[in-house]
Order: C-alpha cells, then structure tokens, then sequence
C-alpha cells in the first residue's frame, strides 16, 4: 500500500510574518542600491532557481543566461515588489515567466510542434505496462521532462520537484489552483508514459 | 481495467499529493486491493514522485553572479563597492587569473574566424539563385529589426568599453602591461570577425548565418568586456576567490 505523503521542502517554506520583514528589509537594501544585499539575495535563491531554469528549458548554457536576466530583471522590478508573496515566489514567477516566453520563442523560431494538455495519453495505453521498476532512474526523469508540454513542465517542476504546493504553485504561475492541480496530474500521466516506453 | 477504475483517478493523484481525505482514503484502497491496474498506476505515480522530489538541486557557475554584479555597476544601478586594496600576495594571484582569463576567451575567440568564413562560404552558396523569391516587404522588416538589435548590441559594446576603461582607472592601472597587451590582441581578432561579418552582410543581406555568426561576434564581445570588467572588480577588491571562479566559469563555457 502506498503511504499518504504530505510534502514538506525547504522551497516550500516561504515564511511567515517573521520571514516577510526580512525579506522586505533584504528587498529596502537592494533598492538603495546596495550590492552586498543583492548579492545575499542571489545567493539565497539563484541555486533553486537555476535548477528550475536547467529544468524546463533543457540545458544548463540557456539556464545560465536566463538565471542572469532573471536577476537583472528582478533588481529593476524590486521597486514593485509590496511583501505580498514571499520573495522566493515572487522570483519564482519572474523565472518562470521568462522560461516560458523563451520556450514559446524558441517554439516560434524551430517551428518545434509541441504537445498539448488535451491529448492527455489514455491510461489505458500504459497502464497495463507500467513501469517495469519501483525505482525511476533520475537520468531517465531528467530527460523525460523535457518532453513534457510546457504548461505541466512548469507545474510539474515547482510541486514535484520543488516541493511547493498547488496553491503556491497557482500563484507563481498566475493560474487556479485547480488547473495546477490538473497541470501536476497530467504531467505524472504523461511522465509514466514516457518512461514506459522507454523501458519497453 | 475495469469501468469505474475513472471513479478513482484523481483519488489516486490526491494520494500522491498527500492531500486525499480518510474516508476516500478507505475507500480508495479497497479498490486498491482488488485492481491490479490501479494499484500499478498509482505505484508509477508515486515513484515519479519520489524520484522527482530527489532531483538534485543544480549549481548555477561563479561567473554568472559576476556578470550580473558587473552589469549593475555599469549601468549605475548599484553603489560602487568599497576599493580593498590588494596585498602583493594577491594581487599576484590575480594577475596570474587574469593572465588565464584572457588565454580562455583568446582561444574561443580564435575559433571565430575560421567558423565565420565556413559559414559565410555556405551563406553565399545557399543565397545563390534564391534571392527572386524572396518578399521585398518582409525582408525589409527583418533588415530593420536586425539592424536595431545590432544597434543594441554596439550601444552596448560602447558602454562596456568605457566602463572597462573607468574601471582600469580605479584599479589604479589595474592590469599589468603583458595581459593588457594580450586582452587588446583578443579584442582586434574579436574586431576582425565582426568587421568580417559586416562585409558578408553588405555583400549578402539576407544571409541568415552571416546575420548569426556576426550576432554571435557582438555577444562575445559583450561577454568578453563583461568579464574583464568583472576581473579587475575582483582585482581591485584584492578578491582571489571570485577571481578564480571567474576563470573557471570561463575555461567551463
């Protein structure tokens, strides 16, 4: 039987009033044009945030100049930010709107076709297979990803592998939770897909 | 599977969430019990979800924190850090960086050349015989939009060139005399190349691996003056850390 798991990361832990002030006096230096507090800032958050990056765009070359004008844009926008949402989400939509403008763009630019959320794969294709292991190879999952439509890629990497949850998810991605929900759901139908074609 | 197997999906999803009630929960293992395929579909899930949740987290390289350091400096958006000067030890080991740092864009650089001139050699074949077809209007708008993002790309370089220029002022001479020497021989055979590819593009305008290659020239030497720039910050706040992993960014790219 499978034991009910509630998720509890590190990423996920985006602070309470406690983490809010220091996050407001962190964001109050950086705008009086502190370096050293910027620097402190990217070094709280550029790692999660690269591998998010490595994540949905495919490879690390792309991820590095992505995580750059994330930082650039973020220190133009920290007049906007009010402590609303945690920095750590308020970053985390900043990248991700960036991951996907530039998956679209280089959608637009290879003419790449691209799946939709609506041709979910029929479980009744896979499920008779399964996946031939309990265990899922990292690598294999790595690569899988990729071949993910982008919307449940983004959802997919900020709840399973980032360990945030959905409504934290919705709010990074300014989607319903709902549709997080159904993002995540998918994304797992079509990853198992994947990987037992890949194994067969 | 069977029919009513659909009545338990998004029970089976909730399950891995962890976010599924005691009374589904019940319910939901019941079914469990009796239906091989659900029960294999809800251990793939979970397994995907565990091995997603042990993703490494990934490193991003030292460099890119310099190039944004370097960034902000230069478009005076943050306040000038204060100057350390350098112990002898120090700034020894970092002219020795320095010295690595412009072997490692001098040898990417070198690879610029012949690249180009492949390229500009199969631009020519490729354009050969097509131009006819080609809308008047539409290549219109592209020259006009290449020609502002290599604007962009100039005004920048400008930027970075007397930023590089203040920066080697307040680093009190900043670069000893031989890597300045072989920085500026990297940056004329950077030049060559861009000069190269204007010459492609005014003979061929519509060459599209002109258009990259001299796009491609232009970042290097956006990224080359960036790291500079970055290196005698580094020197300057007699840093040999960030030096390092300036070097080691650059040997990686």
């Amino acid at each position: 039987m499978i034991p009910s798991k509630v998720t509890a990361h590190p990423a996920a832990a985006t602070g309470g009033p406690a983490g809010r002030a220091a996050d407001m006096a962190l964001v109050e230096r950086c705008r009086n044009g502190d370096l050293a507090a910027f620097e402190e800032l990217y070094r709280a958050h550029a790692g999660k945030l690269f591998s998010v990056a490595c994540r949905m765009l495919g490879n690390p070359s792309d991820a590095e100049d992505l995580l750059q004008e994330v930082f650039l844009s973020a220190h133009r926008k920290l007049e906007t930010f009010r402590g609303e949402s945690a920095l750590g989400t308020w970053l985390y939509r900043l990248a991700m709107n960036q991951c996907l403008d530039f998956l679209r763009s280089r959608t637009a630019r290879t003419n790449q076709v691209t799946g939709t959320l609506d041709d979910e794969p029929g479980l009744s294709d896979t499920a008779s297979r399964g996946l031939a292991e309990r265990t899922v190879a990292r690598m294999d999952l790595e690569r899988a990803l990729v071949q993910l439509p982008e919307g449940c890629r983004a959802a997919f990497v900020l709840h399973d592998v980032e360990g945030f949850e959905h409504r934290e998810v919705a709010e990074a991605l300014g989607i319903a939770e709902g549709t997080s929900k159904s993002q995540v759901h998918k994304a797992r139908l079509r990853l198992r897909a994947i990987l037992s074609a890949a194994k067969s | 599977m069977m029919v009513e197997c659909t009545r338990y999906r998004t029970s089976i999803q909730e399950l891995v969430d962890g976010t599924l009630g005691p009374i589904r929960r019940a319910e939901l293992d019941l079914h469990l019990d009796q239906c091989d395929g659900c029960r294999a579909l809800a251990s793939d899930l979970q397994a995907i979800h565990d091995a997603a949740a042990s993703l490494e987290p990934l490193e991003p390289p030292g460099a890119v924190w310099m190039q944004i350091a370097g960034r902000l400096r230069q478009e005076g958006r943050v306040s000038a850090p204060s100057i350390v000067r350098a112990t002898p030890r120090h700034r020894a080991v970092l002219l020795a960086l320095a010295a690595a740092l412009v072997l490692a864009i001098g040898a990417s650089i070198l690879l610029l050349l012949p690249e180009f001139r492949a390229t500009r050699e199969q631009a020519g074949q490729a354009t050969t015989g097509e131009g006819n077809a080609t809308d008047d209007v539409t290549v219109q708008s592209v020259e006009a939009e290449f020609r502002l993002a290599e604007q962009h790309y100039q005004n920048a370089i400008n930027k970075l060139e007397q930023a590089a220029k203040l920066d080697q002022a307040a680093a009190g001479g900043g670069i000893d005399p031989q890597t300045a020497a072989v920085l500026q021989k990297n940056l004329q055979v950077i030049d060559q190349a861009i000069a190269e590819s204007r010459a492609a593009l005014r003979s061929e305008p519509q060459s599209a691996p002109a258009r990259d290659s001299l796009f491609d020239a232009l970042k290097r030497k956006v990224t080359l003056l960036q790291d500079t720039i970055a290196l005698m910050n580094e020197m300057r706040k007699g840093n040999p850390a960030g030096g390092a992993q300036l070097v080691e960014g650059l040997n990686k790219s």
